[in-house]
């Protein structure tokens, strides 16, 4: 074997992950709109890209991190928003919005970004609210911060319901321009899957994944936990905060009852289900749950030979879904492993060998 | 406090906000229990209320007794059935596995209960005149429901007490929530405590979506979420897994609750709740023991130095 080719297949095996996932994502663009082309898939497909994203974003925390967060939907509603106010027409908003402060008026109405600029807006306002709940967050662990992540859904929530003059409070936004396609939402997944990869495999990663498996250890050879925790949280927040303004751009109106525990409940879900340790697991539980979805929810409309079940059952089947997952395969159905290397079948046969690291799950688990 | 109010209004704030607090005090320390015993933040708490509301709905026209005794007997079968089906396979878990779990089987019992109960027609459970209807004694406005929710506090929490201290059961408990592996070696039956644990919640669950509902009547699948989320905020304020200190935390933050939302300005008083759930954060990175936890730890430290140690701390 040449020098060269082993150096391609060494770049290729960096990349390998990231590629097939892309390649996944590409597929599915072009079999739905090139060859189904129906409205109902077009838009199915579209909300499969958008909820992929919140879970590749969640994916960026918990997964590396360990520390299951209920509140990374609090940033998507954040970027939502931030961008609906800045992108929103000055003429609908100056009777949207009669009650906003003037300090904020001043400001906002005048304000007409395209949608790359309300985009990045979003999350940039995602991050900075991310970076102050992540100083508290970072520092607890388990059942503590599952409810503090918790309450910062409750309280965001609460406080996009209460605060009327900027958020419209229990009324729908209005007036949102529609610029989110298939298109731009497809290169921000792949965008999102390359960063949520090559963020897993990196130095802050990698120090991330250690305090995962054991935090002591992790400290005693000099990782800053805390620090690589904010990070990771730092970042999740910002890219949840760029699929809340896609988010909002696509729905168009949306109000507080979109951000809260349904959307965090689908997310956690398709997480947990896929494996929360792994890029691939958080495409593979999108993918899986999304079909599961999708064909109960045909199964309520149209009826499969003749028979139908009660509307709603969808929304059943995956709270079932999710604990069935919880009970059988509790590490998910990609148990923490990225896409393997065509032939590469060593991860198989490692496991029989005595001395098998315990991480190592059974093969035929796949 | 508050200078404003003349002293009528000011016991007024106070009655209606014991009263408030008792019920949230109950939640939180059958949340408490759970976690103590099993690691468990049971999210599908909330489900019990819903369950016990529609109980409630469907046998009130049988009179009140049939509908106390109904909602009892399918909210204990209910918590016995929700850890029987979904906790048991899983309570070897992390705490953060089983706080994924509940949340699975909450949103569940939601969604299964919005495709049972379809919206469109209004169930409400009918208040009983005789309970909510208000007489005033000195300025002060009473109903028998305020003082009903007192007294069945009042004789909870003493039987719970009664139960924890003085029945082998309680022994059980107290003995598993201070180190479950240890009580299971010394004999005490892990199914047997974490049914039990269960029932009891089924049983304080009922009691407080009986109280809870004559009080707001609206029958809805996410009725127990809204009293649940503020519970779980109770608890962490008590500290985490200590009896005492949830049953405090949620009377404490019910009165606060309560009395924040009746004098706070207008303008941010609907925010109140989401200075609740900041104070938590808050309040989990710096006092994680709860006010009971810091009392607890510095009875514990004089226990220690009194007894000399046989054993070393296993290393975890």
């Amino acid at each position: 074997m040449s020098a060269a080719y082993a150096r391609a297949e060494g770049a290729l095996r960096t990349v390998w992950t990231p590629l097939v996932l892309c390649s996944f994502m590409v597929l599915i663009w072009l079999v739905i709109t090139q060859i189904v082309n129906q409205v109902f898939y077009n838009d199915e497909a579209e909300k499969y890209f958008l909820r992929l994203l919140i879970v590749l974003a969640l994916q960026m925390f918990s997964g590396n991190s360990g520390i299951l967060s209920f509140g990374q939907v609090a940033f998507v509603a954040v970027g939502a928003y931030t961008s609906a106010l800045l992108t929103i027409p000055t003429a609908i908003k100056q009777f949207t919005f009669l009650s906003m402060p003037h300090l904020l008026k001043d400001w906002v109405f005048p304000a007409q970004f395209n949608a790359l600029e309300g985009t990045i807006a979003g999350g940039v306002a995602a991050l900075v609210v991310a970076m102050v709940f992540g100083i508290p967050i970072v520092r607890l662990v388990g059942v503590a911060a599952g409810i503090a992540t918790l309450a910062i859904l409750v309280a965001m929530n609460v406080f996009i319901q209460q605060t009327s003059s900027i958020t419209r409070g229990t009324s729908t936004m209005i007036g949102v321009p529609q610029t989110t396609t298939m298109r731009t939402t497809l290169l921000w997944v792949m965008l999102a899957i390359v960063v949520a990869y090559f963020f897993k495999q990196s130095r802050n990663g990698l120090r991330l994944r250690a305090s995962r498996e054991n935090d002591r250890a992790a400290r005693s050879v000099g990782v800053h936990v805390a620090r690589e925790r904010y990070i990771a949280f730092a970042l999740s927040g910002f890219v949840c905060g760029l699929i809340g303004a896609l988010y909002g751009h696509y729905f168009i109106t949306f109000s507080y009852l979109d951000f809260y525990f349904d959307l965090t409940f689908l997310t956690i879900a398709m997480l947990v289900v896929g494996g929360m340790g792994s890029v691939s697991g958080a495409v593979v539980g999108t993918s899986f749950l999304t079909v599961i979805y999708v064909f109960f929810q045909r199964f309520e409309v149209n009826g499969i030979a003749g028979a139908t079940v009660p509307s709603g059952t969808a929304d059943v089947v995956m709270a079932v879904a999710l604990l069935i997952a919880l009970i059988l395969r509790p590490k998910g159905l990609t148990a923490g492993r990225e896409i393997p290397w065509p032939g590469d079948w060593r991860w198989l046969q490692r496991t029989r060998q005595p001395q098998a690291p315990p991480a190592a799950q059974a093969p035929s688990a796949e | 406090m508050i200078v404003l109010a003349s002293s009528s209004t000011y016991v007024q704030y106070v009655m209606d906000s014991v009263a408030y607090g008792s019920l949230f005090a109950l939640m939180a320390l059958s949340l408490s229990l759970l976690f103590g015993v099993m690691g468990l933040m049971n999210f599908a708490y909330g489900e019990l209320i819903g369950i016990g509301a529609y109980t409630m709905f469907y046998t009130e026209r049988y009179g009140w007794f049939v509908m106390v005794l109904a909602t009892f007997a399918t909210v204990i079968i209910g918590a016995l059935l929700m850890e029987f089906v979904a906790f048991r396979p899983v309570r070897h878990a992390s705490p953060s596995t089983l706080l994924i779990t509940s949340f699975a089987l909450s949103i569940g019992l939601q969604k299964f209960a919005y495709m049972v109960f379809p919206p469109g027609s209004p169930r409400t459970v009918e208040p009983i005149p005789w309970l909510t209807n208000q007489f005033q004694v000195k300025g002060v406005l009473f109903s028998r429901l305020e003082i009903l929710t007192w007294i069945v506090t009042i004789v909870l929490l003493v039987g719970m007490v009664l139960l924890l201290k003085r029945t082998a059961l309680g022994v059980q408990l107290r003995a598993s929530t201070e180190d479950f592996r240890m009580a299971q070696l010394v004999g005490v039956k892990a199914n047997w405590v974490i049914s039990s644990a269960f029932a009891i919640t089924g049983f304080l669950a009922a009691a407080v979506t009986i109280l809870y509902m004559l009080n707001h009547g609206d029958v809805r699948p996410n009725v127990g979420q809204g009293p649940l989320l503020i519970a779980f905020v109770g608890v962490v304020i008590g500290g985490l897994g200590s009896l005492g200190g949830a049953a405090l935390g949620g009377f404490t933050l019910g009165v606060v609750i309560n009395i924040l939302s009746a004098t706070l300005p207008r303008s941010i008083q609907g925010h109140t709740l989401m200075f609740a759930f900041l104070l938590v954060i808050l309040m989990l990175v710096f006092q994680p023991n709860g006010l009971m936890g810091s009392i607890e730890k510095l009875r514990r430290k004089r226990v220690a130095q009194e007894v000399p140690r046989v054993a070393e701390e296993p290393a975890s």
